[in-house]
C-alpha cells in the first residue's frame, strides 16, 4: 500500500461524490473514442467468428483428414495458418488496439484527437488481414510460422499500424497529470515494441533475408515476442486497470508493479529459442532462452501477487461483475500459461514434448485463456460506456463465460494430455511412429468438442455485442450484474 | 513512475538487448556460413537446389506441410530421432545454407523428413557418387523417372530391396527400415512400390492411407488437387498413377501428377542430410573415412553404437 502515490483510480470508491466536472470530462473522453474503438471491436468480433469457424474446421480435419480435402484452398495445411493469422492479426490485435486506445485516452485524461485517421487505419488493417488470408488460401504462404501473410499484406498492416498508433502515442503529449500509471507503461511498451518487432522480422526474412536456420531463429523470436510484448503486454496492462477499477481499490503495491514490468520486459523478450530446442543452432541460444523462460517466474510471481493482494477480500465481487470475472480468469491463466511454458521448455521435458501437441496447448492457454479472456472482460466494461446502454441479458454473459472457460479448459487439457501421450510414444523408438499419432487421436477428437463449446460461446457474445451496437441494450444507470445484487453489493460500482 | 524519458529508454533498451542478443549476434555467428568442401575443392556440401526441387519447396510451404513434418534431426543424447533412422547424425546449421524458407518445423503429426530422399531405394545399380548424390540428384531422378520408374513400378516393388539386403546381411536396407522395425521385414505388402520411391510418393500424396495398411490412423490429408483426372487420349501417360481399389479412376481415365506434384516429389526426394559435416559427430563418420556414405556403409555403424552406452 503506497498511499503517497497518486493512482488515478480513486474515483470508483468515491464515484458518488465525484464532481460533475469529472464525470463530464470522462464522458467527453469516452465520446471521442467511440467511433474508432467500436470499429475495432466490431472488426475484431467479425474476425473472431471467422477464426472460430476455421478453428472448428482445422480441429475436425486433423482427425478426419478426408473431409473437404479435395479443394486446394480448403486443405488442412492452408486452413491452419489462416485460422492462426486471423486470430492473431484479426481478433487479438484489433481487440487489443481498441482496448488500448480507450485506456490510453482515459489514463492520459485527454480526448482522442483525429479519430478519423484511426478509422482509416482500421480499414487498412482489415484490408491487410483480408489480403493476407486470401494470399495464404491461394497458396502464397511464406512458410514462416506466425508470419505466413505474404509480404505485401504485411506492408498494408504496417501502414495501417502507423496511422493507428501514432495518435495513440501522441496522447502522451497532451496528457494531464504527472503520474504515469502502470497500465500506461505496458501500453506504451506494446505500442513501441510491436512496430520494431514486426519491421525487424519482415526485414530479416524478406528484405535482407538472413541465411539458413537464422530464419527460423528470427521467426520464433518474433512469434514469442508478439505473444509476450504485444498481446501479453496489452492484456497485463488491461488487467492492471480493470481489477482495481471494478473493485474500487488502488493497486496493492506500486513497487511490485515496477519490478513486474521491468523483469517482464527483460526476460520475456529473450524467450523464443526454447521452441527450437536441440535443433541445428548453437547451444547457447537455446540455453539463454530456456534461462529467460525460467526467469519469467519473477514477473509472474510479482504480477500475480499484486493482483491477488489487490483482490484480497473482494473476490466475492466476481459473483456480480462480468468484467472482473473475465479479467481475473485471464490474470490467473497468465500464471498457468507461464508455469506451463517453463515446464515444457526444460530440456528434460522438451525431449518428450518438443514436437507434440503440447506446444499448441501452450499457445492456446496464452492466446485464449489469458489474453482473450482479459479482452472479453475489458469489452464488457468499455462497450456500455461507448454506446450508452447496458448489456441486455445477464444470462448470455454467464453462458459466454462458462462456455469459454470450460471450452478453453477442455481444449488445454486434451492437448496437454494428448501431447504427453504422443510425445512419450514419439520418443520411444520401439513403438512405430504411427502409434504416436494413434495415441493422440482420441484427444484430438476431444479437442473438437472443446472447439464446439468455444464456437457457441463466441456466437453468443457476438449476438449480445450486436444488440449493443444497434442500440438495443438496456437503458439504465445500473450496470448489468451477473447475479442479483443484494444490499452488500450495491456499494461496488461494476 | 515519473517522467516519460526513463520509461521510454527502458522500453527501448530491453528490446534492443533482446534483438541484438537473439538475432544480430547469432547472425554474426552462424549467418554467413559457406559450404564445406575437401582440399581439392570438390565434394561440396550442401549445394543449392535447382529447378523442380526449388519449386517443390514452394509447394511444400504453400500447402502447410511444415505444420506436421519437421526437417531436423536432434542429437542422440536428446531424442530418439537417430534411433528412428530419421538420420545418421544430428542436423547442423550448415545443412540449411541455401534453404529459403527454412522449414525446420515445430510438430510431428507426421515423421521427420530431413533424409527422406536419402531413404529412397537406390535406383538399379546406380548409387550415384557422393558429390552428385545431394542436391542435383533430385532433378535427374525426377526427370528420368516418368519413363524409367513408373512403368516397371510393380516389378521394382519386389526386386529393389532384395539386392540391398544382399549387400548388408545383418542390417535391413535403409529404405525399408523406417516406419516400424517390425514392418521392415515385409517391405511390400499388397504389391505397393518400395517405400519412399518416386512412385510411392505420388501414391502416398494422392491417397495417403492406401499405401500401407498400418497407416489407417495417418492424419495426412490427401492432395488430390495436385493431380489431374482425365480421359486417356491415345496412349496412357507414362507417369499416370497405378491406383487400385477405391481410388482407381474409371476405365478409360487416368490420374496424372500436375507439374506442382512432380516438383513436390522432386523436392522430397532431394532431402538428404547424410553427407558428413566436420562440425558434427556422426555415426557415419565413425566408419573408415574412405568409404563413401553410400547406403550400406551408412546404415551399419548405428548397430554397434548402442552397446557402447
Amino acid at each position: 500500500m503506497t498511499p503517497d502515490i497518486d493512482i488515478p483510480l480513486k474515483e470508483p470508491a468515491v464515484s458518488a461524490a465525484a464532481s460533475d466536472a469529472e464525470q463530464l470530462e470522462r464522458a467527453r473522453i469516452d465520446a471521442s473514442t467511440r467511433v474508432p474503438v467500436l470499429m475495432f471491436y466490431a472488426s475484431a468480433m467479425a474476425w473472431l467468428l471467422i477464426g472460430t469457424l476455421l478453428a472448428g474446421f482445422v480441429s475436425f480435419k486433423l482427425h478426419s483428414p478426408d473431409w473437404l480435402s479435395d479443394v486446394s484452398y480448403l486443405t488442412w495445411g492452408r486452413l491452419r495458418p489462416v485460422h492462426m493469422n486471423v486470430m492473431v492479426y484479426g481478433w487479438a490485435s484489433m481487440s487489443a488496439m481498441g482496448t488500448a486506445i480507450w485506456l490510453m485516452a482515459r489514463l492520459c485524461r485527454t480526448t482522442l484527437r483525429h479519430p478519423l485517421i484511426i478509422v482509416t487505419g482500421i480499414w487498412f488493417w482489415n484490408i491487410g488481414v483480408l489480403i493476407g488470408v486470401i494470399g495464404i488460401l491461394m497458396g502464397y504462404s511464406t512458410g514462416y510460422q506466425w508470419l505466413e501473410f505474404p509480404p505485401y499484406a504485411a506492408l498494408v498492416l504496417f501502414v495501417a499500424y502507423a496511422m493507428i498508433i501514432s495518435w495513440a502515442v501522441l496522447m502522451f503529449r497532451f496528457r494531464r497529470g504527472e503520474q504515469i500509471y502502470i497500465t500506461q507503461w505496458y501500453l506504451l511498451g506494446a505500442f513501441l515494441w510491436f512496430p520494431w518487432l514486426y519491421a525487424a522480422a519482415q526485414a530479416m526474412l524478406f528484405v535482407v533475408p538472413v541465411q539458413g536456420v537464422m530464419q527460423a531463429a528470427v521467426g520464433w523470436w518474433y512469434a514469442n515476442n508478439l505473444l509476450f510484448l504485444w498481446l501479453g503486454a496489452i492484456a497485463l496492462g488491461t488487467a492492471y486497470y480493470m481489477i482495481p477499477k471494478v473493485i474500487g481499490r488502488p493497486v496493492y503495491s506500486y513497487h511490485l508493479a515496477t519490478i513486474g514490468f521491468w523483469t517482464y520486459a527483460l526476460f520475456s523478450s529473450w524467450t523464443g529459442m526454447q521452441r527450437l530446442v536441440d535443433g541445428p543452432f548453437p547451444a547457447w541460444m537455446i540455453t539463454a532462452s530456456i534461462a529467460a523462460t525460467i526467469l519469467t517466474i519473477i514477473p509472474v510471481a510479482t504480477v500475480g501477487l499484486n493482483h491477488h493482494m489487490t483482490m484480497q477480500g473482494y473476490f466475492p465481487v466476481m459473483r456480480y461483475s462480468p468484467t472482473l470475472r473475465f479479467t481475473v480468469f485471464g490474470a490467473m491463466s497468465y500464471t498457468v500459461f507461464s508455469v506451463v511454458g517453463i515446464l515444457i521448455s526444460l530440456r528434460s521435458t522438451a525431449r518428450y514434448l518438443h514436437f507434440s501437441e503440447v506446444s499448441v496447448a501452450y499457445s492456446h492457454i496464452g492466446l485464449y485463456a489469458f489474453f482473450t479472456m482479459v479482452m472479453f472482460g475489458s469489452m464488457y466494461y468499455i462497450v456500455p460506456r461507448l454506446v450508452g446502454r447496458e448489456w441486455r441479458y445477464a444470462t448470455l454473459i454467464k453462458l459466454h463465460f462458462w462456455a469459454s472457460a470450460y471450452g478453453v479448459g477442455l481444449m488445454s487439457l486434451m492437448l496437454l494430455v494428448g501431447g504427453l501421450a504422443q510425445g512419450a510414444t514419439q520418443n520411444d523408438p520401439s513403438m512405430s511412429f504411427i502409434q504416436s499419432v494413434s495415441s493422440a487421436l482420441p484427444y484430438l477428437r476431444g479437442r473438437t468438442v472443446a472447439a464446439l463449446l468455444l464456437t457457441a460461446s463466441h456466437f453468443i457474445f457476438a449476438f449480445h455485442f450486436g444488440l449493443m451496437l444497434f442500440g438495443l441494450g438496456r437503458t439504465s444507470t445500473v450496470p448489468t450484474f451477473l447475479n442479483p445484487v443484494e444490499a452488500e453489493g450495491s456499494e461496488v460500482q461494476l | 513512475m515519473k517522467g516519460l524519458v526513463p520509461l521510454f529508454l527502458g522500453i527501448f533498451g530491453t528490446f534492443a538487448f533482446s534483438w541484438v542478443g537473439l538475432t544480430v549476434i547469432p547472425n554474426i555467428q552462424i549467418g554467413a556460413l559457406n559450404p564445406q568442401m575437401d582440399e581439392e575443392g570438390t565434394d561440396i556440401y550442401p549445394m543449392p537446389q535447382s529447378g523442380m526441387a526449388a519449386r517443390g519447396r514452394e509447394v511444400y510451404a504453400a500447402n502447410g506441410c511444415i505444420y506436421c513434418h519437421s526437417q531436423q534431426v536432434r542429437p542422440d543424447y536428446a531424442s530418439s530421432d537417430i534411433d528412428r533412422k530419421w538420420g545418421e547424425r544430428r542436423s547442423a546449421p550448415r545443412d540449411y545454407l541455401f534453404d529459403r524458407p527454412v522449414l525446420l518445423g515445430k510438430e510431428r503429426m507426421g515423421p521427420d523428413l530431413s533424409n527422406i530422399g536419402k531413404r529412397a531405394p537406390a535406383e538399379g545399380e546406380k548409387p550415384a557418387s557422393p558429390p552428385v548424390a545431394n542436391a542435383p540428384a533430385a532433378s535427374p531422378a525426377a526427370a528420368q523417372s516418368p519413363s524409367a520408374n513408373a512403368a516397371p513400378a510393380k516389378p521394382a516393388g519386389g526386386a529393389a530391396p532384395a539386392p540391398a539386403a544382399g549387400t548388408s546381411p545383418v542390417q535391413p536396407p535403409p529404405a525399408a527400415a523406417n516406419l516400424s522395425p517390425a514392418a521392415s521385414a515385409s517391405p511390400n505388402p499388397n504389391g505397393m512400390p518400395p517405400i519412399y520411391s518416386y512412385t510411392w510418393h505420388h501414391l502416398h500424396l494422392y491417397s495417403p492411407r492406401s499405401v500401407n495398411p498400418d497407416n489407417e490412423d495417418s492424419t495426412m490429408p490427401a492432395y488430390k488437387f495436385l493431380y489431374e483426372k482425365h480421359p486417356i487420349s491415345g496412349e496412357r501417360s507414362a507417369n499416370a498413377l497405378e491406383l487400385t481399389g477405391r481410388d482407381a479412376p474409371p476405365p478409360g481415365w487416368e490420374v496424372v501428377p500436375t507439374y506442382d506434384a512432380e516438383c513436390l516429389v522432386a523436392y522430397l526426394m532431394s532431402l538428404d542430410q547424410s553427407h558428413p559435416l566436420k562440425e558434427v559427430r556422426s555415426a557415419a563418420a565413425l566408419a573408415p573415412a574412405g568409404s563413401p556414405p553410400a547406403a550400406p556403409a551408412g546404415s551399419q555403424p548405428p548397430a554397434p553404437a548402442p552397446p557402447k552406452k
